[in-house]
């Protein structure tokens, strides 16, 4: 009896706690799963190719009309900038309306309208649609391309240029394009200064006549609008539009690095590192590897609760966010796991990054996890349907890739049935910790030395080119005459080199195995005479008269063409440097680079005539190490490299006593055996008859 | 008779311009009786739901000497509570197929998650949780305050302008606590003891000091049982909940500063102090910075931008808030131009419509904007539930998401140019002018200080 009282008490007990209480102990059960259904559309194609996808939805009384131009990537090369450019150029100014009135009509029905290089998105409450598809239409047909308007957008697109330089987020977005797909693709082309300089009005007018054209187009129309009424509009406004043919260039697809690297990009008053691990994949719209692929990446870095979030941020404190993203493409598509961590810990977070991925790659993922993706990935599809925008774009991108007709209506059953063995293997495929570019914008002085543990360290600058940081910069306010004038100086000083008349330099050379001799022989007046013996024989001369030039081989006299005769009349003359103002010669000074471990200046040496050559001049000692020319020869172009070492003073003059030239794979080494100085010289050796 | 009809329609016309011809947002609303106030919309139309709470707690709330609280909570509450392990309240809402962050404002913080509308429940069990007994330990807090000092570096100082607001907030204040931004003092986050936290925790997430607005898929009834079931036994906090009583004094002259930054482009920034939110002559600030940046005619978009070229980017922003705010004017120079030329272009800007009546055809122009933003936004079924908190939290009238067009409307020409002239003074203001480091050593740049 007891035992019965207290079961039965026991049994009143729960009752009055599940009745008082709620179970707080577990999360709750959900309900059924609701059905997740996509809206319909309804399409049509207007007889000039125009494909038309109406989705109706008068939740809210407005509509949006969206047109996207189905085109390849295109190379901008020198010109970089320009489609950018014609896509805003079209709202800038049609033949009937200024770019202030149309502003002013679009704003006027209170509308958005926006155009692009691949389309144009306008927007208004219905009530105001035929207004808005006559803007949008005459931007569409009738852009004028006024030359201010484009002036304007230049200054504008250089003042945006300027402000990115400072944006760690723009340089990172820079220069991992540079390094993922190379500047010879689509995709890895730089707008900057430079190649804003270069365009023309006509380069947005022609992108515009070649690549507006009906039959690559695809107009979503969406909102509270009828199918009746949209088909009815757009035949009215869009009918007239022309087709025309639209080239297809095909592109290289770029490989990932043979070995992972650091590519580092320095700010030296960075707080944070902009870090990005990186690389290139095969990854098209609608292949079967697409959804594996995204429940990959859910896992992985797709959203908060993913690997990286939790282990760089919830457990290590690194960071505000880390994700990973794996993106599919019609050319190419790209890897990349991100987040901006501190100085402090930035090779902390990279190896928290490979660990990820290696552990990935290696281990692949467990089943509540890919339970979990599955589960978010479709609570996002659900939630995108939301916007019936959605239901256009599953419409278009159906269209524009090819896809089966219902793969969006399946593509929640095919997730579910992605298995964990899928996931091993997508992983094997798309992770690639051993092949990546580790991007790291940030403060080098603090994160180099720590990074040098994933892979050789190289030093990029914004535009993603590739420079030696030991490499001294150029003093301020040097010029290129300074460096000729320190040069002069340090030979010896312009009076003492006014002092030489003549001077006779005899020379030991090996070629190939083959000693040689050289005597060159110089004078006031540009005359030279260069003697190349072999064997004690004359092998070859070069002679300048100071108007005349002439290069004889073994015996035979070589024409020489007047750009050549200068280049040879002014590099053989004595000490050339103190006359190049007379002689009309500029120089520049392009930069700094390093000889041996020595800082040198660089000087391009630009003749009368257009011959040129670039010198490189010691940053301490002054002195001339080397001379570098490119050689146009029937073979290609090969480059002349001649290196000066060994200075020794020779009446008051110091004077190079060994040199080295390398033209392509041929190597001629020398030293001086004798320097004369105001000696006699035979005036007939610098007859050029 | 004829007549009569002719009326009839034309009122119907001018009725539908005005309401925008959007279907009303129907719904319910209660409060339990712990002071939770609730608010539920039905929508059906796609299979989800958004489960939000709006704190009444912001920045102002702190102590001065405990800058950052607010927005700390907004991280830590996501750390776990009594029956949520550390690190599953996001994996109970992702593995459910949810998405969910939360925000923090000078006066509100904001949580919400959006569910397949099968997993209402579990939205209300996780904020409850958050509401009846987060948890907040060391381990938590020292997390966090690791991840919250990344976020300062990566939304201030790392990023160009990054720091324009908290320099504006602090020279714009002397008294009241919008002298601090909602990121506030690492100094602060590091001095504060476990208990403060908790302190803190006690005194504003309570019921009373919250509103749950929902909006989705649901059905109604069933929701109130649900709410009554995870919110119904939560008691009261029962203590005063601080709110600065403290007014800013009127401005009486020009505040005027240099800043420089990590910057290539120079920028002018300009914060007059306006009228709290939901005043009349708010509405009219909101119409005047339609007029000033609303769009590309816009009046300092077409002068500044299309005409002269002298700036990259133009905007106006009236930062409403619930005690007096602040109305920004914001320009960045195009490359070679000027600051003080760009401040004096985007002034005689501002003088003019201070003198002159902008006409009929602009002022149609602009309700017409207003109009158009009023009827697009809460497009989604999130959104439709913060505005309806936001709504009952500052005006105690959640169907202002229906009305405020109204208010709009009842701006004139005259209203427009009378709040013009009166808050867009410079005594009333504080000048920044954004320079780049390089700038600092320059003698130019001296003079400009010197002007101060």
């Amino acid at each position: 009896m007891r035992k019965y009282l207290s079961l039965l008490y026991f049994s009143l007990f729960v009752t009055t706690i599940s009745q008082a209480q709620v179970d707080r102990s577990k999360a709750p059960a959900p309900g059924p799963a609701p059905e997740i259904k996509i809206g319909e559309y309804q399409s049509f194609t207007l007889p000039n190719g125009l494909k038309v996808f109406v989705v109706e939805n008068d939740k809210l009384p407005s509509v949006s009309f969206s047109l996207t131009l189905d085109r390849e990537p295109i190379m901008e090369g020198d010109k970089a900038g320009y489609v950018a450019i014609a896509g805003l150029m079209l709202a800038h100014g049609t033949t009937s309306r200024s770019k202030a009135q149309l502003d002013e009509e679009i704003d006027f029905i209170g509308a958005s309208l926006n155009t692009s290089p691949t389309g144009i998105f306008a927007s208004s409450l219905s009530r105001h649609k035929e207004k808005l598809l006559e803007l949008m239409t005459d931007v569409l047909f009738n852009p004028a391309f006024p030359p201010d308007e484009f002036d304007k957008i230049v200054k504008q697109t250089k003042s945006a240029l300027a402000a990115n330089k400072e944006d760690p987020g723009a340089i990172m977005s820079d220069v991992r394009s540079v390094l993922l797909y190379g500047k010879d693709h689509p995709y890895g082309e730089l707008t900057t200064e430079s190649t804003v300089d270069n365009l023309t009005v006509d380069d947005c007018k022609t992108y515009y006549q070649k690549y507006f054209k009906p039959n690559i187009g695809y107009l979503a129309v969406v909102g509270d609008i009828s199918f009746n009424q949209s088909k009815t509009l757009i035949t009215k406004y869009f009918g007239g539009w022309q087709k025309g043919a639209v080239d297809k260039p095909a592109y290289e697809i770029p490989n990932p690095p043979d070995q992972t690297f650091v590519a580092l990009v320095d700010r030296p008053g960075a707080v944070q590192s902009v870090l990005s691990i990186t690389y290139p994949v095969v990854l098209k719209p609608g292949e079967p590897d697409v959804i594996r692929a995204r429940l990959l990446n859910q896992i992985l870095g797709g959203s908060f609760s993913s690997r990286l979030m939790q282990n760089l941020r919830e457990d290590k404190g690194y960071t505000y966010g880390a994700r990973s993203s794996l993106s599919s493409d019609e050319l190419v598509g790209s890897f990349a796991a991100s987040a901006n961590v501190r100085n402090e810990v930035t090779d902390s977070a990279v190896h928290e990054f490979l660990y990820e991925l290696k552990k990935m790659r290696d281990d692949g993922a467990q089943e509540q996890e890919l339970k979990s993706a599955k589960a978010y990935i479709i609570g996002s599809f659900a939630r995108s349907l939301e916007q019936p925008q959605t239901i256009a774009n599953f419409a278009i991108n159906t269209a524009r890739y090819n896809l089966p007709e219902d793969y969006y209506q399946n593509y929640l059953k095919n997730l579910e049935m992605v298995t964990i063995d899928d996931i091993r293997s997508m992983a094997e495929k798309y992770i690639k910790p051993d092949n990546a570019y580790i991007i790291a914008v940030g403060k080098a002085q603090d994160i180099a030395e720590k990074l040098e543990r994933f892979g050789r360290v190289k030093y990029y600058n914004i535009y993603g080119e590739h420079y030696d940081p030991t490499q001294a910069k150029l003093p301020d306010g040097l010029t290129a005459a300074q460096v000729i004038d320190n040069y002069i100086m340090a030979l010896g000083g312009k009076d003492n080199l006014a002092k030489v008349n003549t001077l006779k330099t005899t020379m030991k050379a090996t070629a190939m195995g083959q000693e040689m001799e050289i005597i060159d022989i110089r004078a006031k007046g540009m005359r030279s005479r260069k003697e190349l013996l072999a064997g004690g024989n004359p092998f070859s001369q070069a002679i300048s008269n100071g108007e005349d030039a002439v290069v004889i081989q073994m015996g035979q006299k070589s024409t020489l063409d007047e750009k050549t005769k200068e280049e040879q009349i002014i590099t053989n003359a004595l000490f050339p440097e103190l006359q190049y103002e007379k002689l009309g010669v500029t120089i520049n000074l392009a930069g700094t680079d390093k000889i041996e471990g020595n800082d040198v200046y660089t000087l391009e040496v630009t003749l009368p005539s257009g011959g040129k050559f670039t010198e490189y001049f010691d940053a301490r000692s002054g002195l001339k190490l080397r001379y570098v020319k490119t050689l146009e020869t029937p073979q290609g172009s090969l480059t002349q490299t001649i290196d000066f070492a060994d200075y020794k003073e020779v009446e008051g003059i110091l004077f190079p006593h060994s040199f080295s030239q390398r033209v392509g794979p041929q190597n001629i080494t020398g030293v001086v055996s004798n320097v004369e100085v105001n000696g006699d010289v035979d005036e007939n050796a610098f007859k050029v008859e | 008779m004829i007549k009569k009809v002719c009326l009839l329609s034309f009122f119907l016309v001018s009725y539908g311009l005005i309401f925008g011809q959007r279907k009303p947002i129907a719904f319910t609303e209660y409060t339990l009786n712990n002071g939770l106030h609730v608010i539920l919309h039905q929508d059906n139309s796609t299979p989800i739901v958004a489960v939000t709470i709006m704190y009444h707690v912001g920045s102002k709330n702190e102590d001065p000497k405990r800058t950052g609280f607010a927005h700390f909570f907004e991280h830590l509450l996501f750390e776990g509570s009594e029956n949520i392990k550390r690190g599953q309240f996001d994996k109970y809402i992702t593995n459910a197929g949810g998405a969910n962050n939360a925000n923090t404002t000078n006066d509100r913080t904001f949580y919400y998650e959006v569910l397949p509308s099968n997993q209402l429940e579990l939205g209300l069990w996780l904020e409850s949780e958050r509401l009846l007994h987060a948890k907040i330990d060391q381990t938590g807090v020292e997390t966090q305050r690791e991840v919250v000092k990344e976020e300062k570096r990566q939304r201030y100082d790392n990023q160009p302008y990054g720091t324009i607001l908290p320099e504006i907030l602090k020279r714009a204040y002397t008294v009241h606590p919008y002298r601090w931004s909602t990121i506030g003092s690492l100094d602060h986050l590091n001095a504060a003891t476990l208990e403060e936290f908790m302190d803190f925790y006690k005194t504003f997430y309570v019921p009373e000091n919250a509103v749950l607005s929902i909006a989705g898929d649901l059905d109604i009834e069933e929701t109130k049982r649900l709410v009554e079931k995870y919110f119904g036994d939560i008691p009261r906090g029962g203590k005063t909940i601080p709110r600065p009583a403290v007014v800013e004094p009127p401005k009486t002259r020009e505040v005027r500063d240099v800043v420089f930054d990590k910057i290539q482009l120079p920028a002018v920034i300009q914060a007059y102090h306006m009228p709290a939110q939901g005043t009349e002559d708010s509405y009219a600030l909101d119409m005047l910075s339609t007029l000033l940046s609303g769009g590309e005619s816009a009046r300092l978009n077409r002068a500044l931008i299309d005409e002269q070229q002298k700036a990259l980017f133009v905007g106006s922003f009236p930062f409403a808030s619930e005690d007096p705010g602040l109305y920004l004017t914001f320009g960045i120079a195009n490359m070679g131009v000027n600051v003080d030329e760009l401040e004096k272009a985007m002034n005689s800007e501002i003088e003019q419509v201070q003198n002159e009546l902008i006409s009929e055809r602009e002022f149609q122009k602009i309700r017409n904007q207003i109009e158009n933003d009023f009827v697009s936004s809460n497009s989604t079924v999130a959104g439709i539930a913060e505005s309806l908190a936001d709504y009952h939290m500052y005006f105690g009238d959640a169907n202002l998401i229906n009305t405020e067009i109204e208010r709009y409307m009842q701006v004139t020409r005259e209203d427009i140019r009378r709040v013009a002239k009166k808050y867009l003074q410079p005594t009333n203001r504080v000048v920044l002018h954004y320079l780049p480091e390089s700038a600092k050593n320059k003698p130019n740049s001296a003079e400009l200080e010197n002007e101060n």
